[in-house]
């Protein structure tokens, strides 16, 4: 094991290149330019190809198209690249082609603050193209080290289920200096629960069956299968249709392969959910590191506060909602998006609150002061409106 | 030492805030700790505002933000202004060319004249934040001084000499 003091932009890369990511086409942009940048780099020394392009549109596409032809592909962005990747992206939805996008989310909206952190494409993520009639795969890790292991673990995930996965990250992640262990041997490897899962390629004739199996190979152009890969509605042999019949087959499928086998895709962590939480604090990435703390400290104090968060951000995980509580949603935005979620999944007699805060963190001093508030039933004022730049 | 160490850097940018930062966060990574650093600055390469927050532990690091400093290193006075107050019990080292510190308040608060030093005896201002480096290695008694020697000279790309010299005016200087 090699360890480090890098970035998170850093570890994303190691994951790839580990993972057999082959194929990087992106744009640089703030906070994910690094990734780029590593890549153009190490690439080209393990036989793999970088490729800048013109714009993030271009980008997918060509990240697409070569995962397409065989070879495991990656792309990685911020949410003003990411709103572009929309149109290759549900392309490789329909035609299930495996490759993994990061979006380290800053502030929004637009282009918004370049150098500091944000969560507003939670949604986003999970509604990255048109059309409805799909469903997806996003993780969220909260430290470098996760996002490491989350790379690693999105490729295996892409392959396996046949679908683009995209690792939601933010400024802090990607930007933030933090110790990482990168694993050297296949012992380490193992030992980290890294997952691999190589490329196959699907011998025909029926590329798109209306099944709810995972596993099977994608389809790949250029090995004589009579492989096929279009927009349209598929029949089972990749022929174009617009039968609702087959749309109705297509969409089942783009559904539940993935709703059906939760159990592979599903990660969280939790804290004191088994010690009669009054209050429960949610949240994911960056934010959910200064939550852990003051979830811990106000336990020390005897504040019954417990801690979900999610990794796998979608699929949802309804399940980790089945307790009745206070929730608290601490989001780097502030419109709610989490929240909306914990609403639908609590059961009908929560309280569900939301505090938001955006380009930086929550403080440990300023969650004790929500805990407080909501245990003494005093409506959440928001603080104003107050930067830390000066 | 403490569990959970809190470590904050702050000055204008072209001081080199995030090198110091970089520098201590590897040299304790050398010492076996776990490490978590986060730098936010302005978009300008030289002024603006710069600020380096790293936490150390031995334990894995849950919040990455220094909300109660344990050592703050002050490079200027936006920096002592801004920050100054999450001082409650730790140590700041302020370079006094830049910062006038409160001395009504009641925590220990060292100068470590980095600026003018470097200039005197190094000829350059550049080589004010290894000598502030210096000084919180000797401050921060938990740091091994040639570990922290050895992993600066790994960090910064030339003038080793001088750099060197700087490390040691600042670990002599408090």
């Amino acid at each position: 094991m090699k360890r480090y003091l890098e970035t998170g932009n850093f570890a994303i890369t190691q994951g790839a290149i580990i993972a057999g990511c082959r194929g990087f086409f992106g744009y640089p942009i703030t906070p994910a330019t690094e990734i780029a940048e590593a890549m153009s780099r190490l690439l080209p020394q393990v036989g793999g190809y970088y490729v800048q392009t013109e714009d993030e549109t271009a980008a997918m596409h060509l990240a697409v198209g070569a995962a397409l032809g065989g070879m495991k592909t990656m792309t990685a962005t911020s949410g003003p690249g990411y709103i572009l990747y929309a149109d290759p992206y549900g392309w490789a939805i329909g035609c299930e082609i495996p490759l993994v996008v990061l979006n380290s989310q800053r502030v929004g909206p637009v282009s918004g603050i370049t150098g500091a952190p944000g969560q507003g494409e939670f949604y986003l993520t999970r509604y990255p193209t048109q059309g409805g009639n799909f469903e997806t795969i996003v993780l969220a890790p909260n430290s470098a080290q996760e996002a490491f292991f989350l790379t690693v673990e999105a490729f295996y995930l892409s392959e396996r289920f046949r679908t683009p996965v995209t690792i939601l990250a933010d400024q802090l992640i990607t930007d933030g200096w933090e110790d990482i262990s990168i694993p050297e041997t296949d012992e380490e490897k193992e030992a980290m629960g890294l997952r691999f899962a190589e490329r196959k390629v699907h011998p025909g004739p029926e590329f798109y069956p209306p099944t709810d199996e995972i596993d099977l190979p994608p389809v790949v152009l250029g090995h004589n299968t009579g492989a096929l890969c279009s927009d349209w509605t598929p029949t089972e042999e990749g022929y174009d249709i617009e039968t609702v019949e087959a749309q109705h087959k297509h969409a089942y499928r783009l559904i539940y392969k993935i709703r059906n086998h939760m159990d592979l895709i599903s990660r969280y962590e939790t804290l004191f959910l088994d010690d009669d939480p009054e209050i429960i604090a949610v949240s994911f990435g960056t934010p959910s590191r200064v939550v852990k703390t003051a979830v811990k400290k106000a336990r020390e104090k005897g504040v019954k506060v417990g801690m979900v968060r999610p990794i796998t951000l979608w699929p949802f995980p309804d399940d980790l909602f089945n307790k009745k509580a206070i929730y608290l949603s601490v989001e780097l935005n502030y419109d709610g998006q989490l929240v909306r979620e914990v609403q639908r999944a609590a059961p009908c007699d929560s309280e569900v609150h939301f505090f938001g805060k955006c380009g930086e963190l929550p403080t440990v001093a300023e969650l004790h002061d929500l805990f407080d508030k909501l245990l003494k039933g005093e409506p959440l004022k928001r603080q104003g409106w107050e930067t830390e730049a000066w | 030492m403490k569990e959970r160490v809190e470590i904050l850097v702050s000055g204008f940018g072209g001081q080199g805030v995030v090198r110091l930062g970089q520098i201590v966060g590897l040299g304790a990574v050398h010492q076996g700790f776990r490490v978590t650093m986060l730098k936010s600055h302005g978009t300008e390469q030289r002024g603006g505002y710069v600020r380096t927050q790293v936490v150390l532990s031995k334990q894995e690091i849950d919040s990455p933000l220094v909300e109660d400093p344990d050592y703050f290193c002050a490079l200027s006075s936006a920096a002592y202004k801004q920050f100054g107050h999450l001082v409650t019990h730790g140590i700041i080292l302020y370079d006094p060319s830049f910062v006038q510190v409160d001395e009504s308040r009641d925590i220990k608060q060292i100068a470590v004249p980095a600026t003018d030093t470097a200039v005197e005896k190094l000829g350059r201002p550049i080589y004010a934040n290894i000598i502030m480096l210096g000084a919180l290695t000797k401050v921060a008694d938990f740091f091994d001084k040639e570990n922290m020697l050895k992993t600066m000279l790994s960090v910064v790309p030339k003038f080793h000499e001088e750099n060197r010299q700087a490390f040691e005016i600042g670990y002599n200087m408090v």
